[in-house]
């Protein structure tokens, strides 16, 4: 207890610390609205391009795959508020050695690089999905006792967001100069935007299997609209806790090759 | 005479050794290259949701139109991919500019020549990824036409340029403000609507379509598809509109350019 | 009961070799060569709370990649380490909590902000009280000279203020054992001596050990009684400097000012000429023939003043590099072995 306690005050320390940088760039702020609106206003065209014809992808009506994009916006939120501003500096904390810094604090030092820094540039798209979530839902009527339920498998998917950019981002401990290794995954991740039904078969077993974009919209779309039972929030927890354990495994098995910037 | 000869081996020599240093370079990032073709994954993700849209025969396209379509989309963004922005931003924040403009030679051609090694070491890259490709969806295969092939080429190469071009002039901007990369953001948002990365132009509204052919965007994905796939496409519109766009941001370019080398000095730095 | 141990200490690993040009690129791409390179080659020592030992080595020597073992950053390829009881790579938190590495060129503060802010952070780390935090800065804020500027952010700071904030959030927690890797790379002289100044009133006031490199020679000399001596990962040296100039240079420096200028050829007679420079010169003197060539040299030349003193420390340092530690040809010259045999 004492032990949450101590990093809930660090987290708090670490975030308000960071949004003081931050702050130095306002502009950024305008910037990154309209990013945002832009980007979610192309991704529901993309999706009109199909029903304009009266084609259903994998007959998810339309709602319900504005339920996906939403959920796709929400994490695309997370992902800039937190995984790109920490595991993205991973690479940089190695080509630097700054990384030595971390390893040297009695804190762990994946917690340290997970949440050290905290941008507000994704929380206008935060907003934007909470907004497509909650105007899709009341479109099709979902009861809110149901959505108020759909927080446990949105966390869920959270998590295994969480656990693969950490696994990809420890791999630059061997290979330090890639950069772009979080980009390739969140160039994966787009496929997230639509229903997994969409997609071929070939695509669905990728995605499900490979790379479980399944897990991160479409399934707690699934479970929020009452499409999947209840045991699929058991296999999307077990996935998350899943990968999550082998996120931690894995960054102590990859700092025994951590060889330090030399000098 | 024999001034132009020297002129010509210098040149000949700056252009080799400029190149040859960059793709030394480039290797040394052959892994990070090969993360970046993947980056443009994109259009083989719609390319799913299209051939599946067309398995339930709800579009024009075949199953095998949209694979072909949007290989060509892939290989044409492979092309014309340009980072320019990020290498100037750089340059001229951390006072490496300075330096490079002692030397008696523009530096444009040392951003030109790093762009022209990465395409050389990409290209063993994507000949592999093709072979990949037609296995993996046989409905693709087809054999361009020569005609086709050259003519994709021109319009690859004149792609590029203009890219170069346009992300070069807004690059100048980092003489006056900071994180001008930033700006290059709003550029993806309408490249996202008006290139046809997501779907071929032919499915947009016929309005939407028409005006978009005279934006610089559907040349760097829509326009060249088309032609190596040898579907219709307004040619003869299409090379003028290149090179009206390309002629102008030449001269913002340029005007930019020697605008912010004053204010560059002028800072002192 | 020494504080830090170590034991055969080696670490050893591979880089890859690439040739210039074309050729050399194709061939790198196509199959990659290897380079062992022994960063630090079986190296033993040990060092007893409180002690201030400087490491000293031209670049490439090792000295980082020890301090890195050290600090439990790096594993050992072989040997065994230990600092406070602790192996340091497992890096428990009672062994952090009891060290600290300063690294003179890289940066643990946050950039855009204050220092405070930065110290702030460390504090909650470290789980130092907010009271008792607020204390240590105003201590250590107090030896380093450092008073308005905690409150600027970090960019606006000079690079010696910019060192100070970085040792006051390396040394907040209190450690009793400091690594220090080129503490004062690229201070200016003043800023140097301060930070110097520092380390030596903090070893004193809380008893810490302190391990430092560095290329400066006053760093060396000023902290410290005793010297580790690292070459091309091995350790050819241990122990107290000026024994170490006795060992190593025989010799005294006896500097003259003289009314004319002589020919080198005029004083060699009298010792080795090591300069002249218009009517200075400067001469090496075998210790044990010092107070016989004196009288005569004030004899036999129109002196104005004279002056003996040691040879300058770099000058020792670069010929036991050179492996040559005589400092005088016709003096019987110590081998390198000699200097090794001062090791162990």
């Amino acid at each position: 207890m004492q032990a949450i306690l101590r990093h809930l005050r660090l987290v708090r320390l670490f975030w308000s610390t960071s949004l003081a940088a931050e702050m130095e760039y306002r502009l950024n702020f305008v910037v990154a609205s309209i990013n945002s609106v832009g980007t979610l206003a192309g991704g529901i065209f993309g999706l009109f391009l199909f029903y304009r014809t009266g084609y259903r992808p994998g007959g998810w009506r339309w709602e319900e795959a504005l339920v996906v994009m939403g959920l796709f916006t929400l994490l695309e939120g997370f992902t800039r508020t937190l995984l790109t501003p920490n595991l993205g500096r991973i690479v940089a904390h190695v080509q630097t050695g700054t990384l030595d810094f971390v390893l040297l604090k009695p804190i762990s030092s994946q917690f340290w690089l997970s949440m050290r820094n905290f941008s507000p540039w994704g929380l206008p798209d935060v907003a934007l999905g909470l907004g497509v979530i909650a105007y899709s839902a009341w479109r099709l009527g979902v009861a809110p006792a149901a959505i108020a339920a759909g927080l446990v498998p949105v966390a869920l998917s959270v998590v295994t967001l969480y656990s693969l950019w950490f696994i990809l981002g420890t791999t630059t401990i061997w290979f330090v100069k890639t950069y772009n290794v979080t980009e390739v995954l969140r160039g994966l991740l787009e496929a997230g935007m639509y229903p997994l039904a969409a997609y071929p078969a070939g695509y669905r077993i990728f995605f499900t299997f490979v790379v479980p974009v399944a897990f991160l919209t479409t399934v707690p779309a699934e479970i929020v609209l009452g499409r999947e039972g209840q045991s699929m929030l058991f296999v999307a927890a077990a996935v998350a806790m899943g990968l999550l354990a082998f996120s931690i495994a894995f960054w102590r098995f990859a700092l025994r090759y951590y060889t330090s910037a030399s000098s | 005479m024999t001034r132009i000869i020297t002129r010509l081996s210098r040149t000949r020599r700056i252009a080799s050794t400029l190149l040859s240093v960059w793709y030394a370079y480039m290797l040394e990032y052959r892994a990070e290259i090969f993360l970046w073709a993947m980056v443009g994954l994109l259009p083989l993700i719609l390319m799913g949701l299209w051939m599946q849209a067309a398995a339930s025969g709800a579009t024009a396209f075949s199953p095998g139109d949209f694979a072909r379509y949007f290989f060509a989309v892939f290989l044409a963004r492979q092309f014309t991919a340009v980072w320019v922005i990020y290498d100037f931003e750089y340059d001229v924040v951390d006072g490496r500019l300075s330096p490079y403009l002692l030397q008696p030679i523009d530096p444009v051609w040392r951003y030109m020549a790093g762009h022209a090694a990465e395409r050389l070491t990409r290209l063993p890259l994507l000949v592999g990824f093709s072979l990949a490709f037609f296995w993996l969806f046989p409905e693709a295969r087809w054999l361009p036409a020569v005609g086709d092939v050259l003519l994709c080429a021109l319009a690859l190469a004149l792609a590029f340029l203009l890219r170069f071009a346009i992300q070069y002039s807004v690059a100048m901007l980092a003489f006056w403000i900071e994180r001008v990369s930033e700006i290059e953001k709003f550029w993806f948002l309408l490249f996202f609507f008006f290139s046809g990365t997501i779907a071929p132009l032919d499915l947009y509204p016929p309005a939407v379509r028409d005006a978009a052919m005279y934006t610089p965007f559907p040349y760097f994905a829509y326009f060249p598809a088309q032609l190596l796939t040898g579907r219709p496409a307004p040619i003869a519109l299409g090379f003028v509109v290149m090179l009206g766009w390309l002629a102008f941001f030449f001269v913002v370019n340029r005007v930019l350019w020697r605008r912010g080398l004053k204010q560059h000095s002028g800072m002192g730095a | 009961m020494p504080i830090i141990v170590a034991e055969h200490l080696s670490k050893s690993y591979r880089a890859a070799a690439k040739e210039p040009g074309m050729l050399g690129t194709l061939r790198h791409f196509v199959r990659r060569r290897y380079r062992l390179i022994e960063a630090v080659r079986d190296v033993s020592f040990s060092i007893e709370p409180g002690e201030i030992v400087g490491f000293l080595g031209p670049n490439g020597a090792g000295k980082t990649t020890a301090l890195k073992m050290l600090s439990g950053l790096i594993h050992p390829t072989a040997g065994r380490c230990e600092v406070a009881g602790h192996t340091p790579f497992a890096r428990d938190s009672a062994f952090l909590r009891s060290i600290t590495l300063v690294m003179g060129q890289k940066q643990q503060l946050i950039w855009d902000l204050p220092v405070l802010d930065s110290l702030r952070i460390n504090a909650a780390v470290y789980d130092i009280p907010e009271a008792e935090a607020r204390r240590r800065v105003d201590e250590l804020a107090a030896m380093l000279g450092l008073t308005t500027q905690l409150t600027q952010p970090v960019r606006k700071l000079s690079l010696g203020e910019r060192m100070k904030a970085e040792l006051m959030a390396a040394l907040l927690h209190r450690p009793s054992i400091l690594f220090l890797d080129e503490p004062t790379l690229g201070l200016d002289v003043n800023a140097q001596a301060s930070v110097r100044e520092f380390l030596l009133s903090y070893n004193q006031r809380h008893g810490a050990t302190i391990l430092l490199t560095s290329h400066y020679k006053a760093d060396i000399t000023a902290l410290c009684r005793r010297e580790m001596l690292i070459d091309k990962g091995t350790l050819i040296y241990d122990g107290d400097l000026a024994a170490m100039i006795e060992r190593l240079a025989p010799c005294r420096e006896v500097r003259l000012d003289l009314r004319r200028a002589y020919a080198a050829e005029e004083l060699a007679p009298f010792g080795e000429v090591r300069t002249i420079e218009g009517r200075a010169a400067h001469l090496l003197v075998r210790r044990e023939d010092l107070t016989r060539v004196l009288p005569r040299i004030l004899s036999d030349l129109d002196v104005e003043d004279l002056t003996v003193g040691d040879p300058p420390v770099e000058q020792i340092i670069g010929q036991v590099f050179n492996g040559q530690a005589s400092a005088n040809a016709d003096v019987q010259t110590p081998t390198p072995g000699a200097a090794q045999g001062a090791a162990t």
